[in-house]
């Protein structure tokens, strides 16, 4: 721990939506599961500020809620990209290249597993099976799935979502 | 009662027991890492399984295991031994191994058991743990590669101290014990964690590389800082407290400290401690010997004789107390008081007008088992935390509810189900008033053998809730509630501090928390109190021993006025420096000024004593003998772990000499002044040293039967008018002035501050840290913002511990300042 990760300071967010989903929980009882999940819905990831928040108004130590945070894979502390891309590394995948797939991002868009593009665009995620091993190696961008995928098509993908919004 | 057998031996325990605890009771040891006393059973080390004959199959845990009718327990089998060895091998594989140069080496209770299960090599491997040490505060480091999860530290701070500032934090293989983010720790510092870790985890930094545990010599003594009268076990070592020792055997604490008892040691071995008597000679403060000292103040007080005055700081021991008495006496002055005179008088007039008596009626351990508590002020926390403790595992763990009336947020108010009755400042009786005023109107109590009931009810007709509600801001429901809480609660208590910086309304606030008490009963009923504190660590000896002015003479505040009009010829200052916590600074200056001849007898050259014209150095607790009577009425003895500095000398043999230079005779012995001072004192008459155990002695019983039980009708106050009111109270990191000697709260808080709610500093545009200038009417003060969510709109807060900031000039004793604001 350095001196500056400890004045790390909290970056200025708009609260409206996190006391929004607190006024629906406030008097339930173990609502802290729920609470987090709405905050991450709208925020798209649970913003520090919002942990304090939470701390205070359901009297749990931000302590604890960290705990939770980190306990659970489901939530992340750094924003994330518009597109979450998925690359299957199950085992069908894996034997069909999904190596390849994986270098092919960290190449283009510079992020590997769990990291985000500064543009906070795409994050990538290595997962361990979708599911749709008939089509490996695969990939799924948000809830869009694409299969067969070699490095020119996993270009195209890229380049299509790059043009998007 | 529960009959079983273990390791052949038949054993009755309660049938709430666990094994482990059975077991202990029967004197078989069953070796824990993640147990301890004080916290809910957790089961995480596995190092205390035993066999049940009838649960076979399995080793069963034995500090989360119920014992049960007839249950046959083993606690050492090859088995078990076998397992035991395992799971000491599991903790090692990625525990890092640094015995020879860790703080814990030789009280460890991992190295001990690896010791005792012969753990010489491991027959797992694995990755060790290469975790960043937390080095960011001065007082606690925290390194997690010695952790063995056992998950102490977060229960203590949830579960004792109600602060949390530990979780476990990630999954499986990469847990460990972190903060919220996973920053350095910032938090109250009281250590309880260091107090609980049963490895080199977490470790007092000051006490880094002094000593070996077995090279300390260890002394029990009491805190010498607040009215709690903690336990401390002082760890010594040449001729210096190197550590505070956990201990949880002696004292009502059960181990519990605070910042300040379990940092705040360093001021006595603070090189800044007087070491020679200093007499002023051609304005100037010079060293001079013992016996020129004494010299000139017996002249100086013999020629005085009825026109001088003593005023006492309140950790005089009661025996030094005595001795003052006697000198007083010997001078021939009636000129006697402490501790700023005013701040005591709820127990002094509130609760001597109202109840027949001056203490607390209840000890501190039955506040655990209150299930009403009712908190006046928010500061009760600041000033008694160990005591606030207790509170929080009433809270926590008994599900008492709590309420407050404050005019300000705080720890008690952020406790589970608190409720605050947030009023405007200097408006607490008003509150109070409108809780009795419902008791009654809503024929919630009985008022069978209450005096003056018809009076007080006429008086309280204009403090119906929704009157109260429309004047304070408090909301009446949350009054009606509260006095129907209060009324059906089986045990209740009601909490009050006092102390310097709380001289306002303090006669009237003890006489709206006895109405309170007597008319649910909560005075003298077996589980219920009356919890009335003193700030300081023998503020209750100061009363029970009557350090107050004899019939007709002065009190501190007609001392000073007295002094500053010239009418004074000698005053003797006793640990304390009223330049920088007494309230009104300018009379104080003024009368120090205008006295012939002061003397100031302390620990370190303050403020006050720089005026003297003769200057004793004191010695500190820990250089004491003698006895301490805490806030409950308990009596502990004090015992000397190193002897004082130079020339420094106890108050006690300082008074000694002193008497006996007015040709009286004094007590050779603090223990011949005991007997002494016990059979003139109210309700220590039957009390002898030998009677004062490991646990003290609660004079008057651990309840005291209030004598009267008359109700006094007592007014409100009234709002002050201005945008921006200052009130002053207590630091939580600070006691006093003395903790300003010491490194530990210094650490945390080293100067003053003006504190702002964040709507106020929203308003103001100040941020942490800002410099501010509060104006008021006698001057102004400059200070450091700090911002915090405790105070609502229009009220600020400073401490008032810091010569620096000079409060006092502004301060005169007022419920609240009327303040500008400016950056």
């Amino acid at each position: 721990m350095t001196e500056t990760a400890q004045q790390e300071t909290v970056e200025e967010i708009d609260l409206t939506a996190a006391n929004q989903v607190l006024d629906k929980y406030q008097d339930m009882h173990g609502a802290l599961m729920p609470v987090l999940q709405e905050i991450q819905d709208h925020y798209g990831y649970i913003p520090e500020e919002t942990v304090h928040l939470t701390a205070e108004r359901l009297n749990v130590y931000a302590s604890q809620i960290y705990g939770v945070l980190t306990f659970y894979a489901q939530f992340h502390l750094e924003p994330r990209g518009k597109y979450i891309v998925r690359v299957c590394m199950g085992t069908a995948c894996h034997v069909k290249g999904a190596g390849r797939i994986g270098e092919t991002l960290q190449d283009r868009l510079g992020i590997g597993h769990a990291e985000t593009t500064d543009d906070i665009k795409f994050t990538a995620e290595y997962v361990a099976c979708i599911g749709a091993c008939g089509m490996a190696p695969v990939i799924m961008v948000n809830d869009a799935t694409y299969g067969s995928m070699t490095v020119q098509k996993m270009d195209e993908v890229i380049e299509k979502y790059k043009a998007m919004d | 009662m529960v009959n079983l057998t273990i390791d052949g031996k038949e054993v009755k325990v309660s049938k709430t027991a666990t094994i482990y605890e059975a077991a202990k009771e029967a004197g078989v040891h069953i070796p824990v890492l993640c147990y301890a006393k004080k916290l809910l059973p957790y089961g995480a080390c596995r190092v205390c399984l035993v066999e049940v004959e009838q649960m076979k199959g399995r080793l069963i845990p034995s500090c989360t295991t119920p014992v049960t009718e007839g249950m046959v327990v083993t606690t050492m089998t090859d088995e078990i031994r076998k397992v035991r060895k395992t799971v000491l091998e599991f903790l090692l594989v990625n525990h890092v191994v640094e015995c020879p140069v860790c703080d814990k080496g030789g009280e460890c209770d991992l190295q001990d058991l690896s010791y005792e299960y012969e753990v010489v090599s491991n027959r797992f491997e694995g990755e060790k743990f290469d975790l960043p040490t937390d080095e960011i505060n001065p007082l606690i480091e925290r390194n997690m590669n010695r952790c063995v999860l056992c998950g102490k530290c977060v229960r203590v701070c949830d579960e004792v101290v109600g602060y949390g500032s530990y979780s476990f934090i990630n999954r499986g293989f990469e847990t460990k014990i972190a903060t919220a983010f996973d920053r350095g720790l910032n938090c109250e510092f009281c250590g309880q964690c260091v107090s609980m870790c049963p490895v080199g985890a977490i470790l007092p930094r000051p006490f880094k590389f002094k000593a070996r545990p077995w090279q300390l010599k260890e002394v029990n003594s009491v805190c010498g800082y607040c009215g709690n009268g903690c336990t401390v076990t002082l760890g010594t070592k040449d001729n210096e407290v190197q550590t505070i020792r956990f201990n949880d055997k002696t004292g009502v604490n059960d181990g519990n400290l605070c910042i300040r008892g379990r940092f705040g040691y360093s001021y006595v071995n603070s090189d800044k401690r007087l070491t020679s008597p200093l007499i002023r000679k051609d304005g100037d403060l010079v060293e001079a010997s013992w016996e020129e000292a004494l010299r000139r103040i017996t002249d100086e007080f013999r020629a005085a004789g009825s026109a001088s005055g003593f005023i006492s700081g309140a950790r005089l021991t009661n025996e030094e107390f005595f001795l003052l008495k006697n000198l007083a006496k010997a001078v021939g002055t009636g000129n006697l008081d402490h501790s700023g005179g005013e701040c005591y008088k709820g127990l002094t007039e509130g609760l001597q007008e109202t109840l027949g008596i001056k203490a607390s009626t209840a000890t501190f351990p039955q506040g655990e088992k209150a299930d009403a508590i009712l908190a006046i002020r928010t500061d009760f926390y600041e000033t008694h935390p160990v005591f606030g403790m207790v509170v929080n595992q009433a809270v926590r763990r008994n599900e008492a509810q709590l309420t407050v009336i404050g005019d300000k947020q705080g720890k008690l108010t952020r406790m589970p189900h608190a409720r605050t009755l947030l009023h405007k400042p200097g408006l607490e009786v008003n509150v109070i008033n409108a809780i009795c005023h419902v008791l009654l109107d809503d024929g919630l109590v009985k008022t069978e053998g209450l005096e003056g009931l018809d009076t007080f009810k006429k008086a309280l007709a204009d403090y119906s809730p929704d009157a109260v509600a429309a004047a304070t801001g408090v909301d009446a429901d949350a009054i009606k509630q509260t006095a129907k809480e209060l009324a059906t609660a089986e045990n209740a208590a009601i909490l009050l501090a006092y102390g310097l910086p709380y001289t306002a309304n303090s006669k009237a606030l003890g006489l709206a928390a006895a109405n309170l008490s007597l008319l649910i009963g909560a005075a003298g009923r077996s589980g219920s109190g009356l919890y009335l504190c003193g700030e300081k660590s023998n503020s209750q000896g100061a009363i029970d021993l009557q350090v107050l002015p004899s019939e007709g003479a002065l009190g501190v505040a007609e001392m000073l006025s007295s002094a500053a009009e010239g009418k004074l010829n000698a005053l003797y200052v006793v640990g304390e420096d009223m330049l920088v916590s007494y309230p009104g600074k300018t009379l104080v200056e003024k009368a120090l000024d205008k006295t012939g001849f002061v003397v100031v007898q302390d620990l370190f050259l303050s403020e006050t004593a720089r005026k003297a014209d003769v200057v004793l150095p004191a010695a500190s607790f820990a250089e004491k003998n003698g006895t301490f009577t805490n806030a409950e009425r308990r009596i502990q003895r004090l015992h000397a772990a190193i002897t004082s500095p130079g020339e420094a000398k106890t108050d006690f043999a300082i008074f000694q000499a002193l008497l006996s230079g007015f040709g009286e005779s004094a007590p050779a012995t603090e223990t011949e002044a005991f007997t002494k001072l016990a059979a003139e004192t109210a309700g220590y008459e039957m009390v002898s040293l030998d009677m004062i155990g490991d646990q003290g002695y609660v004079w008057g019983s651990d309840i005291l039967a209030p004598e009267t039980r008359n109700l006094v009708a007592v007014e409100g106050g009234t709002q002050l008018d201005a945008r921006f009111q200052l009130v002053t109270g207590s630091a939580l990191y600070h006691s006093g002035t003395t903790s300003l000697h010491a490194k530990g709260p210094m650490a945390v808080v080293s100067e003053p501050y003006i504190e702002f709610g964040r709507e106020d500093a929203a308003e103001l545009k100040v941020v942490e840290g800002d410099t501010v200038k509060l104006k008021a009417a006698g001057g102004e003060i400059v200070a450091k913002a700090k911002v915090d969510r405790r105070l609502p709109k229009g009220v600020l807060f400073a401490p008032y511990h810091f010569a620096t900031l000079g409060l006092n000039r502004i301060y005169s004793g007022q419920t609240a300042i009327a303040v500008d604001v400016s950056k």
